[in-house]
Order: C-alpha cells, then structure tokens, then sequence
C-alpha cells in the first residue's frame, strides 16, 4: 500500500515508517499539517496515518479537509491522546481508526492492514454477509457458523468474536482490534481475558479437526487463515 | 485619598448624603411654611378686618370720631401702624408714621411691604433715635358718599420686623444644617470607607503575599463574623484546598520520580554493562530494557488517565446508564479467564435503576476489581460480582472474593498513587489501579470502601471492594427510570441493551 505519514516528530515519523517499509508498504512521510495535507491533495494514497498534533494544521482538520473535498481514503490517527472522546473527536472527524501512543508495530500494522481491506470490500454494492476460510463458514444472517458442514453452536460473543476474525481472515488481529471492535472497550485489562475467549472459541471450531485455523501470532495476535 | 473617592462604600455615602440633604430640605421649606406663611397670613387677615372695622366707623360715625378713634389706637404703641390723611388737601389727620410710604402710592387696596422709622425710647419713654424697620399694610381710601369729593385715604399696617428678623435666622439655620448634613456625610462616608478599605486592603495584601508563593498565608479575619469575615473564611478555604491539591501534586510527582527513576536508572545500568558484554549479553539487555520502557509507558498512561479522571474531563461524557448491563457484559468479559485461573465465578444481579455514569469508566473499574482478584487472590476459589438497588435509588457494586484480603489499617493506603503492598511486590503492576478505580469512583459521586468479604474465612479473610453509586438526582431522570423499571417489570428480569455500547 502506498502511505501517507504525517507525523511531526522525526524519530517517531522514522520508527513508523521503517515499520511499515519493512512489512512492504510505500511510505512518503509529511512532517507538518499543511505539507500533509498538499501531499493528500496531490497524491494518490492508499491509507493516511496521522498525527493528532501537528505544527501548522492539526491532523482532525487536515482530515476534515480531505473528507469534505470526497477524500475516501481510509485515515488513522496517532495520539498521545486516549481518552474516549478523544476517540469519538477523531472518527467523526472522519477517521477510520485511532491508535494511541506509544503503539507496538504490529498493532499499526494489523489496524492499517484492516483498514484498507475493510475499504477496499466495502465499495461493492453489496455487503457481504458469509465469509468463509476453507472450510469453516459463517453467516451473518442466520448467525450460523458451520466447518465441514458440521454446525457448531456458539454464545453470541463468541459469534461476533469470529465474524471479526473472519472479517479481517487472514490479517493479523491484535488483543486490542478485539477488545475495543467485539466489546467495544478502549482500555486494557491487565489480565489475559482475551486468550482466554479465543481459546475458548478455538476449542469450539479447531476442536477434532487436524487443521488449526486460528492461529496466534506471537506477540501480536491471532488471525484466521487458510493454511496456504 | 483619590481611591478612597472611588471605592463603593464612598459612592453609597455620597448617594446617601445627596438623599439626606433633599429630606432636610424638604423639612425646612415645610417648617418654615407653617411657621412664618401662617404668621404672613393672619397679619393680612389682621389688616383686612381692622381697615373694615375703621371704614363702618367712619360710614357710621363721621370723620371726626374716625381720627380720634385712630388716635387712641395709635396711642398704644404696639406693632400698630396707622395714617389716616384727608384728601385731596393731604393733611395728616392721626397716625404715628411721619410720613406716607412711597410704596403706598403704587398699591391702592393692596398690601405693600415698607420700611419705616420707628422711635427708639429709653426706659422713662423719651425718644433717644430711629430705627428702621420693616412693615406691612393696605392704604384705602374712605368716602361718605360715591359722589363726594371729599375723602380720607387711611393706612393700616403692622410692623414686621420681629418677624423678618427671625425668618432670616430660620433661613441661615436651615442653610446652616444642610451644610452640616452634607460635610458630615462625607466624613461619614469617608471614615467607613477608610476602614473598608483597610480590611479589602488586608485581604489584598494576603492574596499577593500568597500569589508571590507563601501558600501557607491566611487572609486575617477580624472576627466579627461579618460579610467580609464570611468572605476571608471561603477565601481560607479555598486555600486550604489548593494547598491540599498541591501537596498531593507534590507527592505524586515524588511518587512519579521515585517509580521512574528505579527503572531508568536499570535501565541505563544495563546498556553501560551491555555496551561492555557480548552479543548475548547485547540482546538480554536489550529484551529487558523492552520490557522497562512498557511498563513505563503503562504507568504513565495509568497516570493520565487518572489525572483525566480527576480534573473532571470524564464526567463530560455521562448519561444514564444500566449498571446491570455493564456488569454482566464484565462478567462475561472476565468469567472465561477466572474459571481458567480456577476459581469458580459467579454473577449476581437486581434489577437497579439506571444511574449516571459513564459506561467505559465504570467497566473500567470493575476490569481493575476483577484483575487484582484474579492477580491477588490466589488460592481462593471463588470470585463474585454482584449488582443490586440501594434504599435511595441508587446502585450497589461488590466484588467478593476468598482470598488473602487486606488488612483494615492498610486499605486505607492502597488507593493512593503507587502503593503497593509487601506481599503483592512479587506480581505484575504499578500501583496505580486501585487510584484510577477511586478516581473513577470519585468522579461518579460513589463511594469506594473496602472490607473483608462474607466469603472468606479464618486466615483468608477475602476481599469485599464495593462502589455505591448514588440515585440520579434529576426529576426527569427519575422518571425515565421509573418508566425502565415498569417496562423491565412486564417483560421479566431481562436487561435491555448496553445504554453507552453503539
């Protein structure tokens, strides 16, 4: 993916960057806000990451900008700032997401990776309600999830704790993605409640089949794949 | 002496004054009006009747009887003033003004007002001299009969100069008052505002000496209990206030240095051994550093949040919410990983009203109760959330569990910033949990108490943590949850949705 980087702080422009360069993405990095947002104007981006604070043009107006002139390109804001309505002020500036710092790489990563391809399925008319990875499948609709057209029944958390898997399958999905997109928390507990319910859900779908589908990405995640 | 002239107790005096001066003007015009109008009136009525009473004698018994009577009556010597002149011949006939009053010439039965000569006497009555003196009467004329030439043209009139010498004096008395009134207003006015002065002066004085740094300085109070005392003592207080919150500031940033620097200086221990060692030592160095500068971050966002919490910023983002809901969201969040950690996990709710809060805060609290059961109650076996009503209306939280407890005198510090218990030194953390969770607690107008819970026993007395949050005050509110109630009562104990969740 082609990014664009408006961060203001060298080394901090320079740790994300190398970051995203190393995990194949092109990376032009803008250090304040009115040079970002030219370089939005100009450019042709496949996901903006923006600082909140910027010299020149905070990162929620350049985005305002960007989304008033019929700028879709998918956004995620960087901030120092966490607090909720910090959050609320971001998206309805037009963010998609909003990560705070200090952030490990592979949370950047994995939010812009899913980010971009929530943009890039969104855009058919048509939204698509049955998601499928090899052999496990799972309706939105009728809220079924079956592997190997064998039903398997699952509480209704863990159904939406799969629909994300599913939804993002074979992206890497953070504790984080979970605990804020299938509970809707912005904090993080200090204890491993998330293993906890994914191991619980890999019992329920991975259970007797020799072929484990969902897979942890050590020190950053799970993701649903198919094994190619 | 000019900002005595501006203060606010001087501009009130002025006002005062200026009002005071008009009633005793009022009241002089009125004095004067029944005293010396009325006397001016009676002296005309006088006049009036005796020129009446001189005319009939006159129709009556001729001219000859007229003179002698005026005569006797001038003989008197009172404050009478008679001069009866036959006319047109002009000779005097009685009278005992020596001549007729240029002013009578004009005022033809009218009344004048004239000066004449008047004899001073000695004691035996012989004539030492002449003052002058003021006078006032009518001149009329007198006729037998409207055809005849002949006629008398009479003057009656009093002497009034007792009179206007003391109307002058009334006159320079009420002027004299007025200015009294007046200065005495203003040194009034001025006295208090002097001594107001002084004392916003004293509180001035304390408020710089205190913004110049002394926050230990109290404005001075006189002690009479009065509005300025009542102001000096909310002033004291709010003192009081800021200084307590600085002290904290100070221990917190103590706090801050002393958590931080431990790490830091680890930290920075290792790289200098690390720089020295090899590529093994290079790396362990490294992953332990990682390891550090995390937690760092952790308390450090721990901090602000607190800090968040504290000055007020979450309690813009309140609405009511169902606790019961928030709690069994947090327990389905948590009862995976408690059975996994082996204790058995229970849930209990009431049917509660709604109360105001913020969604997020609060299961942030609960998350923070439940990770320190899961983290410290090892060796328990149970774990217990529970939800139900208080008597005012509110919403009581707990969180029960069998395991080591805290003991009374130290559950008073464990909210604070960065204590940790001897015993929890061993395990993961910064301190920091049970001060967001009080911050959190305090933000929501709830209480936070700490006790031993029903489900310990012996020498693991558990731990009981329990927020009451308070009943939404508002009347509308109150409503609202009347109505949630009567709905949750037809459809059975079922929870509606999250109220916070999108």
């Amino acid at each position: 993916m082609r990014i664009l980087l408006v961060e203001d702080d060298a080394e901090a422009a320079a740790y994300a960057a190398k970051g995203l360069r190393e995990a194949g993405h092109v990376v032009e990095h803008a250090l304040d806000g009115e040079t970002g947002l030219r370089m939005a104007t100009a450019g042709d981006y496949d996901a903006y990451v923006i600082d909140r604070m910027l010299p020149k043009m905070d990162g929620l107006t350049l985005l305002s900008h960007q989304r008033d002139g019929g700028d879709e390109t998918p956004a995620l804001f960087l901030s120092a700032l966490g607090e909720v309505d910090d959050r609320v002020s971001g998206l309805k500036a037009g963010g998609d997401d909003y990560l705070v710092k200090p952030y490990a790489m592979q949370e950047l990563l994995a939010r812009i990776e899913a980010m971009g391809r929530g943009r890039r399925r969104a855009a058919p008319a048509t939204v698509n309600t049955r998601f499928q990875v090899e052999d496990l499948e799972l309706d939105v609709i009728t809220r079924t999830v079956r592997r190997a057209e064998k039903k398997i029944d699952l509480q209704p958390r863990e159904f939406r704790l799969l629909e994300y898997l599913m939804r993002h399958a074979g992206q890497v999905v953070t504790r984080t993605m979970l605990l804020e997109n299938v509970w809707e928390y912005h904090f993080d507990p200090q204890t491993n409640v998330i293993d906890v319910h994914i191991s619980r859900l890999r019992s329920k779908i991975d259970k007797g089949f020799d072929h484990p589908l969902l897979k942890t990405i050590r020190g950053a995640g799970y993701t649903i794949s198919d094994s190619a | 002496m000019l900002r005595l002239l501006r203060t606010t107790s001087f501009r009130f005096t002025i006002v005062y004054v200026f009002i005071f001066t008009i009633a005793v003007s009022v009241l002089g015009v009125a004095v004067y009006r029944a005293t010396f109008g009325a006397a001016a009136q009676y002296t005309d009525s006088v006049i009036d009747s005796e020129i009446a009473a001189l005319e009939d004698l006159y129709l009556v018994n001729g001219p000859g009887m007229l003179t002698r009577v005026v005569r006797q009556r001038t003989a008197w010597r009172d404050d009478s003033i008679y001069m009866l002149i036959s006319a047109p011949s002009g000779a005097v006939l009685a009278g005992n003004l020596t001549a007729l009053p240029p002013e009578s010439l004009a005022a033809e039965e009218r009344f004048f007002d004239f000066q004449f000569e008047r004899p001073l006497l000695d004691a035996r009555g012989e004539e030492i001299g002449y003052e002058n003196r003021g006078a006032r009467g009518k001149i009329s004329r007198l006729r037998a009969d409207p055809e005849s030439e002949q006629s008398l043209l009479i003057v009656v009139a009093r002497d009034i100069g007792a009179r206007e010498f003391l109307r002058g004096r009334l006159g320079a008395v009420i002027v004299r008052v007025l200015g009294v009134t007046v200065v005495m207003g203003l040194v009034i006015g001025l006295v208090f505002s002097r001594s107001l002065l002084r004392r916003v002066e004293l509180v001035n004085k304390a408020t710089h000496q205190i913004r110049a740094g002394d926050l230990s300085k109290r404005i001075p109070q006189s002690g009479v209990g009065d509005e300025l005392d009542g102001l000096s003592d909310n002033l004291n207080s709010m003192l009081d206030q800021i200084e307590r919150l600085m002290a904290g500031m100070r221990d917190v940033s103590d706090n801050i240095a002393h958590d931080l620097r431990s790490p830091l200086t680890r930290i920075h221990n290792r790289l200098t051994d690390a720089l020295k060692g090899d590529a093994a030592t290079k790396e362990q160095a490294l992953i332990a550093t990682l390891h550090d500068s995390e937690r760092m971050l952790a308390t450090f966002n721990a901090l602000l949040s607190i800090a968040r919490i504290e000055s007020g910023e979450g309690a813009g983002n309140m609405d009511r919410v169902d606790i019961v809901a928030i709690c069994e969201e947090m327990a389905e969040l948590y009862e995976p990983a408690a059975q996994e950690a082996g204790f058995e996990f229970d849930f209990k709710s009431a049917p509660t009203p709604l109360i105001w809060g913020n969604r997020e805060l609060i299961s942030q609290a609960i998350a923070n109760f439940l990770d320190n059961a899961l983290k410290y109650a090892k060796g328990g076996k149970r774990i217990e959330l529970s939800v139900r009503p208080t008597k005012p209306g509110g919403a009581m939280l707990e969180i029960n569990d069998d395991g080591p407890g805290i003991a009374a005198e130290d559950r008073g510090r464990v909210k604070e910033r960065f204590v940790r218990l001897e015993k929890s030194r061993t395990t993961t953390g910064n301190g920091l949990g049970l001060s967001l969770v009080a911050a959190i607690a305090s933000a929501h107008k709830a209480r936070l108490s700490l006790a031993h819970s029903a489900l310990g026993s012996g020498d693991r007395p558990g731990l009981r943590v329990r927020l009451e949050f308070p009943a939404i005050k508002k009347k509308s509110a109150r409503q609202t949850v009347k109505a949630d109630e009567k709905l949750e009562a037809k459809s059975g104990p079922k929870v509606s949705a999250p109220a916070a969740a999108e």
